[in-house]
């Protein structure tokens, strides 16, 4: 376990520097760093001036080096926006991000979970065919929209909750379930099919042929077989969730790092973008890593095999 | 507090459908404290929310960067001059002022102001703010609008003297809000850049309480106010990006005043009892730059030919929805010396091609098109419209339609010609500036005229008004005959309010609070 938790470390560590060397050459194809910032009726002898005084005019691998030399250290800069340094402004608003998508989350995994094993346990029915339907529509309507749609019928036409802005509880609901919705569709597919199999399997038929009561074989026997691949896939969807939170966060004003991000993105803040993606990289290669972790932990077969 | 929050109450009641979605009822008796009316507050003075599609970037106003963040600082600092709603230059921190020699201005400064900590304003503290920024190790993002002072000479305690390095007829301009916020020596030696960067201290109308990015940034008001405390006692501004969820949150009553409304929205709102739209001309003047360096457009008959070619009233009505303004030059309505007797050329798609077949081209021309998406001003619509004009006249422009990140280096490398739109705001109300920089030969703009650039040099040497406006009425004329570009208009910048607030949206795009009030409050 031991070696298997080292591999999958070092492995971490190269996508995170992979991602950052991403990071800095996607920075530059978007065009000239120093026309972009400078306000757009500077005179071309004003970018000039602006593009030597930032190193803007060294040769890329020059900047790449001064850049990772910083990286690793932390240092992105300072924001061109704020004249912070980009890290901590970064990580000042992971809070915010995190209250929104392990809500999202805790959410969409209540949700799944009942209406998976529900339409499972009444495969073919009325009630299955509603749900896989609900499910389609959930994973199909894009974030953006729904939420538009939320705040104009819960915020402007019923008054019922904030339409924007981070405070209260009531604040988190209609953000929380415009990334939940998408990720609940998927589980509830998942865990729909994952029921279905190990209901199937032999060890189901064994504990009913003990007499053993339907609630229990399906509480104790079925569920928990069948949420081990769950696991997996939370733990992949984590990033499709910070992906949702950049465009939810947006239209809510939810004050994280993706609004954050694109506020830098639209600014063409390149410290911050930089050190934003480094750290949602990070976080999602750390969720996995967890996960992977954890899926070990959980079913033995996965360590066995690796060893 | 005598304001309630309207949503805790629904909540109670509401408790069911909450519940229903998997998430703990009890929770909603949380605060809520996002969420604000106007209404009256303990000291009497109305508090007011705004919803705004920005956020400065910081309140060191020599930091300065973007437009929103420059028409924001006058609500916590003051400069020695102002403007008026109508554009005139009228006293700040500085009572009188009078032009000593052509390089010398001296003002004679307000006495008994201080700063929102108890600081006294004098000479010293603007010959503090102007050295900081002309400092080279300020880096200030706003050198080149105030380059032209060369140094600030105390003579006593309330006058000082600004000397210029060269003759500057919008010295006045310069020192005033945009550009010329007063700091405090003695705070600033205390906290240093980081310090007024988000924590200010001015002699404005509003103190800045609280800041937090992205979420809200609290004024007070300023009881202390030279000019008098402001209506209202507190200004919460909300940054709120996404437009839809910004005009929801006024719907909503969450926010009683909006900026940038999409022009689309407006009837909508307008429609909507309780909220009323208040529009005005932005000095955003729009246009398209031909390269007159080569056939064909060297040809003044092809360069009139695009303007008749193009029907941008149709397209103010289309697009704008008639919340835009036609203009014959480069000049905005609102700019010194602006010339209303020029008339704009007018829709001929005939004359268009009567032109173009005198000059030789019967048979039309063809030309690239240069456009952009993903600007503070959306030019897309606009130039798909106008492309689509030009084509029926027999000036085949072919579009070339680039992301702003994409376009910037094709300008500026001077590839976005012959043709491309652009537009440009004129911050000084002085068109010698703004045409300067249209003739400037670089970037794309190689339209010059020699005649043009010498009433700029003349207009620029001349501190008389009505001189100068002469000058410009001859420049109008010669910007319209010899047209070098093609004229479009300026939009208006729209804004919503509930309909118990009084606010004016201005032509020179400060975001200006103090003149905010409530309706029979304050």
């Amino acid at each position: 376990m031991a070696s298997y938790i080292i591999r999958r470390l070092v492995t971490s560590i190269f996508v995170v520097v992979g991602v950052s060397a991403v990071v800095f050459c996607l920075t530059f194809l978007s065009g000239d760093p120093a026309v972009l910032m400078m306000p757009p009726n500077s005179t071309a002898e004003e970018i000039r001036a602006f593009r030597e005084q930032q190193g803007y005019d060294d040769p890329i691998l020059v900047q790449y080096a001064r850049y990772m030399q910083r990286a690793v250290q932390g240092d992105f800069g300072d924001s061109i926006i704020h004249g912070q340094a980009a890290l901590p402004l970064i990580v000042n608003r992971l809070p915010a991000t995190l209250e929104l998508t392990v809500a999202s989350m805790i959410l969409a995994i209540c949700l799944a979970i009942p209406l998976g094993v529900f339409s499972a346990l009444r495969r073919g029915t009325i009630f299955d065919l509603g749900g896989m339907l609900v499910a389609l529509i959930g994973q199909s309507v894009p974030s953006f929209w729904l939420a538009i749609m939320m705040i104009y019928l819960f915020s402007v036409t019923w008054g019922l909750l904030p339409t924007s802005g981070r405070g209260g509880l009531t604040h988190l609901i209609l953000p929380a379930i415009a990334i939940a919705v998408g990720l609940m569709a998927l589980l509830t597919r998942l865990v729909r099919s994952t029921m279905l199999e190990v209901l199937g399997e032999d060890y189901i038929r064994t504990a009913r042929a003990k007499g053993i009561r339907e609630m229990l074989v399906v509480s104790r026997h079925a569920l928990r077989n069948a949420l081990i691949p769950l696991v997996t896939v939370i733990g992949l969807q984590f990033g499709y969730i910070l992906g949702s939170a950049v465009v939810v966060e947006t239209v809510f004003t939810w004050p994280g790092v993706g609004l954050f991000t694109i506020q830098a993105i639209t600014n063409r803040d390149y410290p911050v973008v930089q050190a934003s993606v480094f750290v949602l990289a990070t976080a999602v290669v750390m969720i996995n890593l967890i996960v992977d972790l954890v899926y070990g932990f959980l079913d033995p077969r996965i360590r066995v095999g690796t060893n | 507090m005598a304001k309630k929050a309207p949503h805790q109450e629904f909540s109670l009641t509401r408790r069911g459908f909450v519940a229903g979605s998997g998430l703990a009822a009890g929770g909603l008796l949380a605060v809520n404290n996002g969420l604000s009316l106007s209404a009256l507050a303990q000291d009497g003075g109305a508090e007011v929310t705004v919803g705004m599609n920005n956020e400065p970037n910081t309140f060191d106003p020599h930091l300065a960067i973007g437009r929103h963040t420059e028409t924001f600082l006058g609500n916590v600092y003051d400069s020695l001059v102002k403007t008026s709603v109508d554009g005139e230059l009228i006293p700040g921190l500085a009572t009188e002022w009078e032009q000593v020699d052509e390089l010398t201005w001296q003002f004679k400064l307000r006495e008994g102001v201080t700063f929102h900590n108890g600081e006294p304003f004098n000479a010293d503290a603007v010959k503090f703010t102007f050295e900081r920024v002309l400092d080279p190790a300020t880096e200030a993002t706003t050198i080149n609008l105030v380059g032209t002072i060369d140094h600030v000479d105390v003579v006593d305690e309330y006058t000082v003297n600004i000397v210029t390095s060269q003759p500057d007829i919008v010295l006045l301009v310069r020192v005033s809000e945009l550009y010329g916020p007063i700091l405090p020596p003695g705070y600033f030696a205390e906290v240093g850049a980081e310090g007024i960067a988000t924590a200010p201290v001015g002699t404005g109308p509003f103190k800045l309480t609280e800041w937090a990015k992205n979420e809200r940034i609290v004024l007070d008001a300023n009881p202390d106010y030279w000019g008098g405390p402001p209506a209202v006692s507190r200004v919460t501004v909300r940054p709120i990006l996404e437009d839809s969820t910004r005009i929801s949150a006024l719907l909503a009553g969450e926010v009683d005043l909006i900026n940038v409304v999409p022009y689309a929205r407006i009837p909508e709102l307008e429609g909507n009892g309780d909220i009323k739209v208040s529009t005005v001309p932005s000095p955003r003047v729009f246009f398209v730059a031909i390269d007159p360096r080569d056939v064909p457009f060297e040809d003044v008959r092809v360069r009139q030919a695009l303007n008749y070619a193009v029907d941008a009233d149709a397209i103010i009505q289309s697009l704008y929805l008639g919340h835009a303004t036609r203009l014959a030059t480069a000049f905005d309505v609102a700019a010194v010396g602006f010339d209303p007797s020029i008339e704009p050329y007018p829709y001929d798609p005939d004359m268009a091609r009567q032109l173009l077949t005198d000059a030789g081209y019967p048979d039309g021309i063809d030309a690239n098109f240069y456009a952009f998406t993903g600007s503070i001003a959306d030019h897309s619509q606009a130039a798909e419209a106008i492309v689509a004009y030009l084509n029926e006249a027999g000036i085949r422009a072919q579009m070339n339609m680039l992301e702003f990140g994409a376009f910037g280096p094709v300008r500026v490398g001077n590839e976005a010609i012959p043709l491309f739109i652009y537009s440009i705001g004129n911050w000084s109300r002085e068109p010698a500036l703004t045409v300067s920089w249209m003739m400037q030969g670089d970037g794309s703009l190689f339209y010059q005229n020699q005649q043009i650039l010498d009433l700029i040099d003349q207009a620029l040497a001349t501190f008389d008004v009505e001189e100068r406006s002469a000058i410009y009425s001859e420049m109008q004329q010669l910007l319209k005959d010899d047209a070098g570009f093609i004229y479009l208009f300026q939009a208006d910048a729209v804004f919503a309010m509930r309909s118990n607030i009084e606010f004016e949206p201005r032509p020179d795009e400060l975001f200006y609070l103090y003149p905010l009030s409530v309706a029979g409050e304050g």
